[in-house]
């Protein structure tokens, strides 16, 4: 008995030095992480602009959310983005990584290359597409001057404003898919497209019958990924646009961040954030069932 | 091996924590305790620096137990931002001079101002420099000033006269069929690409809300010969004068006398690609320095063909108040009476050609030779007095968020009618003003 004892005295004795070593994520975690969660929590029933007190307010913050078409667009705005977002990032990258897969001259350059504007900061990248894409002075309308068309309102016609968002969204995190893919098509055997070759598949089946279904894994993957990063879509049409024309980039996290820091909603902001997150839980526990339901 | 671990954590921690100790007060602590030190914010433009530190030095000189330091508003997307953090925080300065009266009933409401009105010479001070009339639109809902009326900028019509008399255009416009007139002539398709390349105006077409305060605002100022958007803490605007005002922008953005699109190569108008620009008198110090060679003038914005009178625009009003986390507020008081002399409103001409809200401009001895100097400075001089300022309502921001919006669709993109808009804009912000009482 007094062997136990002296042995669960040893074991806490040594957990104790583990708490100190954990001790500096506990307060980073109290801090940054479970403070903000309880609070935001508190501020969904409360009208607070920071600089006067709060005031409890019950449901009347999802009374508001539920009536307000603004937001509902801006929802609309960021389905939108990722229907186009996701498709044209699979394509891109699987299109790349193919080009990368195959014996080429400097793989390892294109490689890093297609991967650099990953790690270039979010805001650095979106001021070159600025330029890129400017009206009067944009490089894009300067080359098609060139040629001879017309200059495109990239960013200012409402159809048009999304979609250029979107491609700006692929650039910049293309690289990340292309790394996926690329360790997907390094995990297909090869024996497979012997095989395949001896049977006399040619190149368009073994894509469409063998890489295309092996790849399948990555592809939810990816679409999970892409899902998700898409909910977030912020810093493009803050930069880009401020949420025009007419409404038509405002996403969600834009229409959030001006509630709270903008007009100084912040228990408005709180209640918008709680219910994007619902949706945001809802779309990927759907994906979660998808990539259960897929045979291994 | 636990010792040395505790004492390892408690030292990080310290280490963490002490730079957080030491704070403003231990600096405080050495000073001279006979010396009062007061903090000054003026806007965080060079011209705006400059002459706060020019009147700054003044001050120190003739006070040496009042000493005031000056700090630039701390630069962000707004000076109104920076202040309420402030306020949030107790960090505010003792004196700001770059209040804008719309913001006003934010900073009142979270008790952040002192109100000026409690100096027994405030009335004597306040009243020697601004009319009674001009004074009484600086006076909050509860009876009280917390605001010394310092600066104004009229948001008037500079126009390109090289540009309209290469047109054709010999009368400057001064209501909507003139301007549209004039802009037939001024648009066109210099380089034979099928698009305009040259425009009778601009503006910025991103629903950015202080943009409206160039456009929509001062427009509807002038079209209803000086109302504002509120009266009574009510919508005021649904009426023919709204709906006028938008559909002159409309028919400005149909008919391509201003581009559908927001310049990033530089400003239109110094680039002489737009022959009328709307804006204050900082404008003429910007054009001189970066388009010397322009030949402009300026005049009223445009009105509606039926207008009657005198024409009114917004005053874009900035002016000095002093925060209640002052201990100082009757040394605050006398330095912001030292910031409003006539003197020191010289200076400001002269400095940031930036005009001071005073009743006696155009008539005291003191600015005859500044104007005499700068003619284009006595149209400013003159149209100050037919300015109006901001509502000092909750939530100004939001609500011109929403009016941005609705003039977006309809005056930018057409998709709506002028009544339809103005109707749908005066609805969101009876939503709004209802929502946050």
């Amino acid at each position: 008995m007094i062997r136990k004892m002296n042995i669960l005295k040893a074991i806490r004795e040594s957990e104790r030095h583990g708490y100190w070593f954990v001790l500096p994520y506990i307060i980073f975690f109290l801090l940054f992480v479970a403070y903000p969660l309880v609070f935001s929590f508190i501020l969904i029933f409360h009208r607070w602009n920071i600089v006067t007190p709060m005031e409890w307010v019950g449901m009347k913050n999802f009374q508001r959310l539920f009536s307000d078409p603004q937001f509902f667009r801006a929802m609309f705005n960021t389905f939108i983005f990722l229907l186009i977002h996701i498709p044209l990032q699979i394509a891109v990258a699987l299109g790349f990584s193919l080009l990368l897969h195959s014996k080429g001259m400097f793989r390892g350059f294109f490689r890093a290359v297609y991967f650099l504007p990953v790690v270039v900061s979010g805001v650095v990248v979106t001021i070159l597409w600025q330029n890129l894409y400017s009206f009067d002075s944009g490089v894009l309308n300067s080359l098609l001057s060139i040629v001879g068309i017309r200059k495109i309102p990239w960013l200012i016609d409402p159809g048009l404003a999304m979609p250029s968002i979107a491609i700006m969204a692929t650039w910049k995190n293309v690289g990340i898919y292309i790394v996926l893919f690329l360790v997907g098509l390094q995990n297909i055997p090869k024996e497979i497209y012997e095989s395949a070759s001896l049977d006399g598949a040619d190149k368009y089946s073994q894509f469409f019958k063998i890489t295309l279904p092996m790849l399948n894994s990555t592809m939810v993957l990816i679409v999970a990924l892409s899902t998700i990063g898409g909910f977030s879509l912020f810093i493009e049409p803050y930069v880009l646009t401020g949420g025009g024309p007419m409404q038509s980039t405002m996403s969600g996290m834009l229409y959030i961040y001006n509630q709270a820091f903008y007009f100084g909603h912040m228990g408005y902001a709180a209640a918008l954030g709680f219910v994007f997150a619902l949706v945001i839980l809802t779309v990927v526990l759907l994906q979660r069932k998808v990539v259960e339901a897929e045979p291994s | 091996m636990n010792t040395l671990l505790r004492k390892s954590t408690i030292g990080f921690l310290l280490l963490i924590c002490l730079p957080a100790c030491s704070g403003p007060h231990s600096s405080s602590a050495l000073q001279d305790s006979a010396v009062i030190t007061l903090t000054y914010w003026p806007a965080p433009n060079p011209q705006e620096i400059q002459l706060a530190d020019t009147i700054v030095k003044m001050w120190n000189r003739m006070h040496p137990k009042i000493q005031v330091r000056m700090q630039p508003i701390p630069v962000s997307q707004s000076t109104e931002e920076v202040l309420l953090a402030a306020i949030a925080g107790k960090t505010t300065p003792d004196v700001c001079s770059n209040i804008w009266p719309g913001a006003l009933r934010e900073y009142t409401q979270a008790g952040g101002l002192v109100a000026l009105d409690q100096f027994s010479d405030f009335d004597s001070i306040a009243a020697a420099r601004v009319p009674r009339e001009l004074l009484s639109i600086f006076k909050t809902s509860n009876g009280h000033y917390y605001q010394m009326p310092w600066k104004t900028n009229p948001v008037m019509m500079f126009y390109n006269i090289g540009m309209l008399n290469a047109a054709g255009v010999k009368k400057v416009p001064q209501t909507y069929s003139e301007y549209f007139s004039a802009a037939k002539k001024v648009t066109r398709d210099t380089d034979n690409d099928g698009q305009f390349d040259v425009w009778m105006g601009e503006r910025d077409i991103r629903p950015i809300w202080w943009e409206r305060l160039f456009d929509i605002y001062p427009f509807y100022i002038a079209a209803s010969s000086g109302e504002t958007l509120f009266r009574n803490d009510s919508v005021a605007f649904q009426n023919s004068d709204a709906e006028k005002v938008f559909g002159f922008f409309q028919q400005c953005y149909s008919q391509g006398y201003f581009p559908r699109t927001f310049f990033q190569g530089g400003d239109p108008f110094l680039l002489e690609k737009k022959a009328t620009h709307f804006a204050g008198p900082w404008e003429i110090a910007t054009i001189s320095k970066f388009a010397p060679n322009i030949h402009f003038g300026v005049a009223p914005l445009p009105v509606p063909d039926d207008h009657q009178g005198p024409v009114y625009t917004s005053g874009d009003y900035k002016n000095i108040a002093i925060f209640s986390t002052t201990e100082h507020p009757k040394e605050s008081w006398e330095f912001v009476k030292f910031l409003v002399t006539a003197e020191h409103d010289l200076l400001m001409l002269e400095i940031t050609n930036q005009v001071p809200v005073r009743g006696d401009l155009p008539t005291n001895p003191l600015f005859a030779s500044y104007f005499a100097k700068n003619p284009l400075m006595v149209k400013f001089a003159e149209q100050a007095v037919h300015t109006r300022g901001m509502d000092t309502v909750a939530d100004l921001k939001e609500i011109f968020d929403a009016i941005s919006q609705e003039y977006e669709i309809c005056a930018v993109y057409g998709r709506k009618t002028p009544a339809d808009a103005v109707r749908d804009a005066a609805k969101r912000c009876r939503a709004i003003m209802e929502w946050n009482q």
